[in-house]
């Protein structure tokens, strides 16, 4: 038992313990800090020197050093920062005449949270990202805590990525009117909760429409062929159509043209011959006409096809992504500045049936005016026969003897 | 025989011309016909014009909605996932119960709105018909797939709106809910299109 009692680690939880049972001797005879003291910038902040009540005389130091900021002593030798700025934070030390350290503590200064400005991305039906940016800059470490609901649902929670300063909501009950996220920024000085409310489906946008490719048309010098992917982030299912507007001009000049399509490829038929042509695309949900339209797939360069071309190095597109040869016949009617039909198929048709009507047309006329031709010869011999007999008649009569 | 002739020229040229009207009429390759979904799918898009013209026309800038109406059709419970997992019959059906939800909303709307002078009561009264089309539609098509009719719910509506600005801001809530509707209603109906087809 002796040699237990007087092992190194018993020792060590015997002294801890009288340390620890006796708080009131309070003096600290290592260099340690305990603990860390948070205090609004611009504001009186005071240190207490420890849970000492000795009144005697204390010399604070701030990082070892007696300089301190503007400051008073009190009575219970408090240190009083007054109107504090950044300069002031440090770790401050209070000493006792004999130069004894009675107690140490680390200041911190800032703000408490103010209103975050926060802003909601809905890339599509079942994804919404908000973010943040603090109002205040509060030069305090904060925790958050998001919270989102649909209008008179329970509040779900909206993941955090702190450092990133968003939060991520999967599979919101979109077809809702109001949405409502609330933040809470809480650090050492206080807490503040935003609510942000806002209507999902005004904010929906999707993303740029992808691997988007423009190529010229073999033969066709006024024509080119665009065409592209839904954006990734898009689900790719019947429910959710989406609009394409394609715009492009000749490099140069300010004026863009534009086709509406629900489907890729289109051929542009009014390209300018011979010009370097600049092509952009960009999406948005085909049924919800409130929702917003994509940013602008970066810009590209592509030349129709001219007959003695040598093809500009700088545009030459990968070889991996051409049209294949029966690309052509689809969707190949001209769209400029025109909405177009959802239904492709039916277009088609119709424009088949006006060429056939066309044809039976030309036909019709191409029967008729031999027809009336033919009449009016068969009416012109009818008189010419008839002046002959009426000839005859004639000089019939005036041969006879009267 | 002159006259014979004559005749059957003129005739000739006259059935010539009589039938020019018919080969400009009559398209010669036939159209292909919209399916029903087709038609459900596009009187619903009618029907969202409608609702957003209203909400346009007749702007009612307001975060704020008042919850007049407690018995519309339960939207939280849709999610985008939902849409590819949609059963035909059940969700006609629901569809089906949810219109004429909305039909009994939008008749006591428009006869508070008369009550109000409202400028919106031609259009109201115009999308009400077209509801009611859509309604028939739909119920055309239950029968053809066998979907049963659900008991419609009792809608619970406001007793008495006093003043103008009531009846401003329960058109604006209820045209707020149905727009959205309409948006799920759409997108429910061409994902079951090819479901439909495998039906029939």
């Amino acid at each position: 038992m002796p040699g237990l009692l007087s092992s190194p680690v018993c020792l060590t939880v015997i002294w801890f313990l009288s340390w620890s049972l006796h708080p009131s001797c309070a003096q600290i005879w290592t260099d340690e800090v305990s603990g860390t003291q948070y205090g609004h910038l611009e504001s009186n902040v005071t240190l207490a020197c420890g849970k000492s009540q000795f009144r005697i005389p204390v010399v604070w130091h701030l990082n070892h050093s007696s300089a301190l900021p503007w400051h008073k002593v009190t009575s219970d030798g408090a240190l009083v920062l007054l109107h504090v700025g950044h300069s002031a934070q440090g770790i401050y030390s209070c000493y006792d005449n004999r130069g004894l350290l009675l107690h140490s503590i680390k200041l911190r200064l800032g703000h408490p949270p103010g209103l975050l400005s926060i802003s909601c991305q809905v890339p599509n039906h079942t994804h919404v990202r908000c973010s943040w940016l603090e109002s205040v800059k509060t030069f305090l470490p904060a925790q958050y805590n998001a919270s989102f609901r649909g209008n008179g649902q329970e509040w779900m929670p909206c993941v955090m990525d702190v450092t990133r300063k968003h939060c991520d909501v999967d599979h919101p009950a979109f077809w809702q009117t109001i949405h409502t996220l609330r933040i809470t920024e809480t650090n050492a000085l206080g807490s503040e909760t935003t609510y942000v409310r806002f209507k999902l489906h005004e904010l929906l946008k999707p993303n740029p429409p992808e691997s988007v490719f423009a190529k010229e048309l073999e033969g066709y010098p006024k024509r080119l062929i665009v065409s592209w992917n839904f954006p990734s982030s898009w689900p790719l299912t019947e429910a959710f159509p989406l609009v394409f507007q394609i715009r492009y001009r000749p490099q140069g000049s300010i004026y863009w043209s534009e086709i509406y399509s629900e489907e890729s490829p289109v051929v542009i038929f009014d390209a300018l011959a011979g010009h370097l042509h600049q092509v952009q695309i960009r999406a948005r949900d085909e049924v919800n006409a409130e929702s917003q339209w994509s940013e602008w797939s970066p810009l590209l360069l592509v030349r129709p096809w001219e007959v003695y071309t040598t093809p500009d190095p700088a545009e030459q597109l990968p070889p991996d992504e051409r049209f294949p040869d029966y690309f052509f016949p689809f969707n190949t009617k001209p769209e400029t500045s025109t909405a177009k039909s959802h239904n492709p198929v039916l277009e088609d048709e119709s424009n088949l049936g006006l060429v056939i009507l066309l044809v039976l047309f030309s036909v019709v006329i191409l029967i008729t005016v031999p027809s009336l031709i033919y009449v009016m010869w068969v009416r012109q011999r009818r008189r010419d026969h008839v002046t002959k007999q009426e000839l005859t008649s004639m000089v019939k009569m005036k041969s006879m003897p009267i | 025989p002159a006259v014979l002739l004559d005749s059957s020229s003129s005739l000739l040229f006259s059935l010539l011309l009589a039938q020019l009207p018919v080969f400009t009429s009559a398209s010669p390759v036939p159209q292909r016909r919209p399916s029903d979904m087709d038609k459900l799918s596009n009187q619903t898009k009618n029907l969202m014009k409608l609702t957003q013209e209203l909400l346009r026309e007749h702007a009612f800038d307001s975060d704020v909605e008042p919850h007049r109406f407690r018995s519309l059709p339960e939207m939280s419970n849709r999610s985008a996932n939902d849409l590819n997992n949609l059963e035909l019959k059940p969700t006609l059906s629901q569809l089906h119960a949810d219109l004429k939800l909305y039909e009994h909303h939008f008749e006591w709307l428009n006869k508070v709105s008369k009550k109000h002078h409202h400028p919106a009561v031609p259009k109201l009264v115009e999308m009400i018909r077209e509801m009611k089309s859509l309604i028939n539609l739909l119920h055309r098509q239950m029968l053809r797939v066998e979907a049963p009719r659900l008991t419609p719910a009792t809608p619970s509506l406001p007793p008495h709106l006093p003043y103008q600005f009531d009846v401003l801001q329960s058109s604006h809530e209820l045209l707020q809910h149905f727009k959205l509707f309409c948006d799920w209603a759409y997108r429910a109906f061409i994902s079951l299109k090819p479901k439909v087809t495998a039906v029939q």
